[in-house]
């Protein structure tokens, strides 16, 4: 065997061995609420000095915020037909509620990357919704080989030992804002997290899968802290802490000014005097 | 918001019917509350509880029912409703026999004039220092839920 043969035949064992073995790698699915709302050449606008006033019922509509600019670490969003049931989950939990008259899912494709106030106000118009519910993204993948993972180079080893180490971490945030005077409204997030070992070959299958059933998950999750956000919300303006809002119910009775009513069933102290005397005199009476 | 508070909710969280009766505002709430559904469970005869206790459980949801369409966006919380419908039921039972008459006069009286009190008082004098207002529509659909539930009891007494 001559010596530049010998040198080739390292060359390529190394080679393989570089591009065989399994290296960590990360996957990122990203939206900004931010960067659509307030895209970075654009000023932030200031906030309606009027404050949001909410009459309820509400129509709320629904849509993902759409990915910004998508680097080559970024992968896309979401698979088409994806984004619908995803919503739904979110729709089903808030469809039955007292203050919710409508709620409408706004495909995310109707949003312009760094669209601002301007495209949720286009939007809110077209769908007749007060509320705009906006949810972003970011979901992240990590692929850490285990120690056995070079058992790839064998190809076999490549489709029978699952040597990925699969993490996928996904955290949505739902924003609400009142359409009419873009006041920020509430946020609640909706977290989740999975993992999972793969085979070099099911890996690409499993991250897939992985990445729905965690937004799924999130979405849930999502829509849970939701509900508890908006009754903290209630609670806020109900004692005057949020000023810049004020909610009016169907009765045409300002939330801020009722302060949120609680009525009890009671019988005051004179009552319960009089309450014992009666059970005093009747087991008196029992008795004699 | 109080899980187990009655609120509007009550329609997707059917438990509310039931428990929007026994959360109170603060501990003099509850106490008060007590003291009046004491009086029927220590006053009603021995061969009469089971029935007091299924005029309870039942009256509960249909008074929370009742009230619900004038809550809103509020929420309710207290037993005397549930008091009200025991005392006027007990007080019935109590008429039908001689010699408990007197006593079934007496807690209806009784509850006839804390009905009349909270009718004529002005609603804002019923409004609590720790932030909450008495609901009289409870007491009044309580003592009404009373006099439904005594019915069957009527029928039964007739046809024998």
């Amino acid at each position: 065997m001559s010596r530049s043969f010998r040198f080739s035949l390292f060359g390529a064992v190394l080679a393989l061995l570089t591009l065989g073995c399994n290296t960590p790698q990360t996957t990122t699915r990203r939206s900004s609420l931010m960067d659509y709302l307030y895209p970075k050449q654009q000023n932030a606008p200031a906030p309606n000095p009027a404050g949001a006033r909410l009459k309820l019922p509400l129509k709320l509509g629904i849509a993902f915020v759409p990915g910004g600019s998508a680097s080559w670490r970024v992968q896309n969003l979401m698979a088409p037909g994806q984004e619908k049931p995803l919503l739904d989950v979110v729709k089903q939990s808030f469809k039955d509620k007292p203050w919710v008259a409508d709620i409408k899912l706004v495909p995310s494709t109707y949003l312009r990357p760094g669209g601002g106030f301007e495209n949720m106000d286009q939007v809110a118009r077209m769908y007749g919704v007060d509320v705009m519910a906006l949810v972003s993204v970011d979901q992240i993948q990590y692929t850490d080989p285990r120690w056995y993972s070079f058992t790839y180079l064998s190809i076999v080893g490549a489709y029978v030992l699952p040597g990925d180490a699969n993490d996928t971490r996904t955290l949505i945030d739902a924003a609400v804002y009142d359409v009419a005077s873009h006041t920020f409204l509430l946020r609640a997030p909706g977290q989740s997290q999975l993992k999972g070992s793969s085979t070099w070959a099911y890996r690409e299958v499993q991250l897939r899968e992985h990445s729905a059933k965690g937004l799924q998950l999130a979405m849930t999750d999502l829509a849970k802290n939701l509900d508890a956000e908006v009754a903290a919300f209630k609670a806020e303006i109900a004692s005057g802490d949020r000023k810049d809002v004020d909610v009016v119910d169907r009765q045409g009775v300002s939330l801020r000014q009722s302060g949120g009513r609680n009525f009890g069933g009671s019988v005051s102290w004179i009552e319960v005097l009089g309450v014992l005397l009666i059970l005093g005199a009747a087991l008196r009476w029992r008795r004699a | 918001m109080d899980p187990l508070a009655l609120t509007s909710e009550a329609l997707r969280e059917p438990w509310r019917l039931w428990t929007g009766h026994l959360v109170h505002f603060g501990w003099e709430h509850t106490l008060a509350n007590t003291f009046a559904l004491l009086v029927p469970a220590l006053l009603v005869p021995c061969e009469d509880r089971r029935r007091l206790c299924t005029v309870a459980l039942l009256a509960a949801p249909l008074l929370s029912l009742l009230l619900l369409p004038g809550l809103g966006q509020d929420q309710y919380r207290g037993a005397s409703g549930l008091a009200c419908v025991l005392w006027t039921w007990l007080g019935h039972r109590l008429l039908a026999t001689e010699d408990s008459a007197p006593l079934g006069r007496l807690m209806l009286g009784g509850l006839l004039l804390k009905l009349a009190g909270e009718t004529m008082v002005n609603g804002s004098l019923l409004v609590r220092a720790e932030g909450w207002q008495t609901l009289p529509a409870a007491h009044l659909w309580g003592a009404c839920l009373g006099l439904i539930s005594t019915i069957p009891a009527r029928f039964h007494a007739r046809r024998a």
